[in-house]
């Protein structure tokens, strides 16, 4: 797909948009809280994808660690170029969550499982690590903030949660 | 390095999550390259991460799609291949731009060595005129603050100026002393006088109540005024005899080349 990609080939990115454009779009929503912010970013994302492709080291990671930097960067400049209200972040998480609830039982079934029964096999700290970082859309440092943790402990506590889900979502 | 306490931190999954500085970034990426150890653990991490935020997906609207592809189609793919050089023609466009650098840098280096050196050579040139300059300038002051001293004796009226003419040892010599009899002060002016062999000078002599009293030795190639030895008052003549250098205490009167009377008969 990655050689697609390189060639040009539109399928290529085709598949690609239908496979990440929702994981990618929930980072960027949970970081900008804007639909339409978020959209525009989501495509400005994925022409820059479909310009830079070439930038694309498989050395340092995976394609998807690669998007996810380019969404995560774009999402933070438009919030500080906007001067978005982050405040409100409490708020939207109930509709948000909704969201994927709605959405988790039609379409993103990938693995037969969803996001709640796999988060409810970890132990509550670590639920509540995972929870907020890849539910909520918080960082490491805001959770460590808010909820008064060292940002060591929210670090380790996450590489606990994450060896913890490999067993669960069955990676070896 | 120890890997797997370098693991420990977590800094892998903060990674994998996008949160590191460009910095922390930087340098994970570095130690991927060098541990492969890291790099498969990172796999597994990413693996989880990526299931994880596939189960977070939030589907967008349909019409970004559609938006999206429609950008695409606009744009000229085959222009764009052109314009993405591959890393071939990187490599080539990088050397070639690095070979210009190179000679343009040496082909500079050169030039402002060059000039640097004409620069070098001219500044050296200047400071030694300058130099001159300032020793002919001072000569050239000194010579006018003498004749300005000089013309002060000269037009003195307290100076009798007193001509002394050649004898028969040398009837082409003439010179003239200046003499203030109250402060006592004598100079002497040469117009012409032959020069002398190393051992010998010219003395001059006032004679006051017929004796020579010494008034001091000179050259003759002296120009200008020549201070002289105070000497007495109630002076008669002054005459001047060739003796050995530094003078002697009584004239040796057969060298005696000229005299001049103070008294204007």
């Amino acid at each position: 797909m990655i050689e697609g990609l390189k060639s040009k080939r539109q399928s290529a990115l085709e598949y690609l948009y239908d496979h990440y454009s929702g994981s990618l779009y929930g980072i960027i929503f949970r970081i900008v809280r804007q639909e339409d912010i978020a959209e525009e970013i989501l495509q400005d994302l994925f022409l820059k994808i479909w310009d830079k492709i070439d930038n694309y080291d498989a050395s340092k990671g995976k394609l998807f660690t690669w998007m996810l930097n380019i969404a995560r960067n774009q999402a933070i400049d438009k919030t500080r170029s906007k001067e978005m209200n982050k405040g409100k972040k409490t708020d939207d998480i109930d509709y948000l969550v909704n969201k994927i609830d709605n959405q988790g039982s039609a379409e993103l079934q990938i693995d037969g499982i969803g996001l709640k029964e796999v988060l409810m096999e970890l132990s509550e700290d670590q639920r509540f690590i995972v929870n907020q970082l890849y539910l909520k859309g918080y960082t490491q440092s805001e959770v460590a903030e808010e909820f008064g943790i060292p940002l060591g402990t929210v670090k380790t506590r996450l590489r606990a949660a994450m060896i913890e889900l490999r067993t669960i979502l069955k990676i070896k | 390095m120890n890997i797997q306490d370098y693991i420990a931190t977590g800094i892998l999954e903060a990674y994998a999550l996008g949160e590191l500085s460009e910095h922390e970034r930087a340098e994970v990426e570095k130690n991927l390259a060098q541990y492969p150890a890291l790099k498969q653990e990172l796999l597994k991490i990413e693996e989880a991460s990526e299931l994880l935020f596939m189960k977070a997906a939030i589907n967008p609207s349909k019409e970004v799609k559609a938006r999206l592809f429609e950008k695409i189609k606009a744009k000229p793919v085959g222009k764009e291949m052109s314009i993405v050089p591959s890393s071939m023609r990187m490599w080539k466009l990088a050397a070639a731009a690095s070979i210009t650098f190179a000679l343009l840098s040496s082909y500079m280096a050169y030039t402002y060595w060059n000039k640097w050196r004409v620069s070098e050579s001219n500044l050296t040139e200047l400071l030694a005129q300058n130099q001159r300059m300032a020793e002919d300038y001072n000569k050239v002051n000194q010579r006018l603050d003498k004749i300005e001293a000089d013309s002060k004796v000269i037009d003195n009226p307290a100076f009798t100026r007193i001509l002394m003419k050649g004898t028969s040892n040398a009837p082409q010599s003439l010179a003239s002393v200046y003499w203030n009899e109250n402060t006592q002060e004598l100079y002497l002016s040469i117009q012409s006088m032959r020069q002398l062999s190393q051992e010998n000078q010219y003395q001059l002599w006032a004679i006051i109540d017929g004796k020579p009293v010494d008034a001091g030795v000179f050259e003759s190639i002296a120009s200008g005024l020549i201070k002289m030895k105070e000497i007495g008052k109630g002076v008669t003549t002054f005459a001047v005899t060739i003796e050995p250098r530094g003078g002697k205490a009584s004239p040796t009167l057969e060298t005696m080349q000229m005299a001049g009377n103070t008294v204007k008969s």
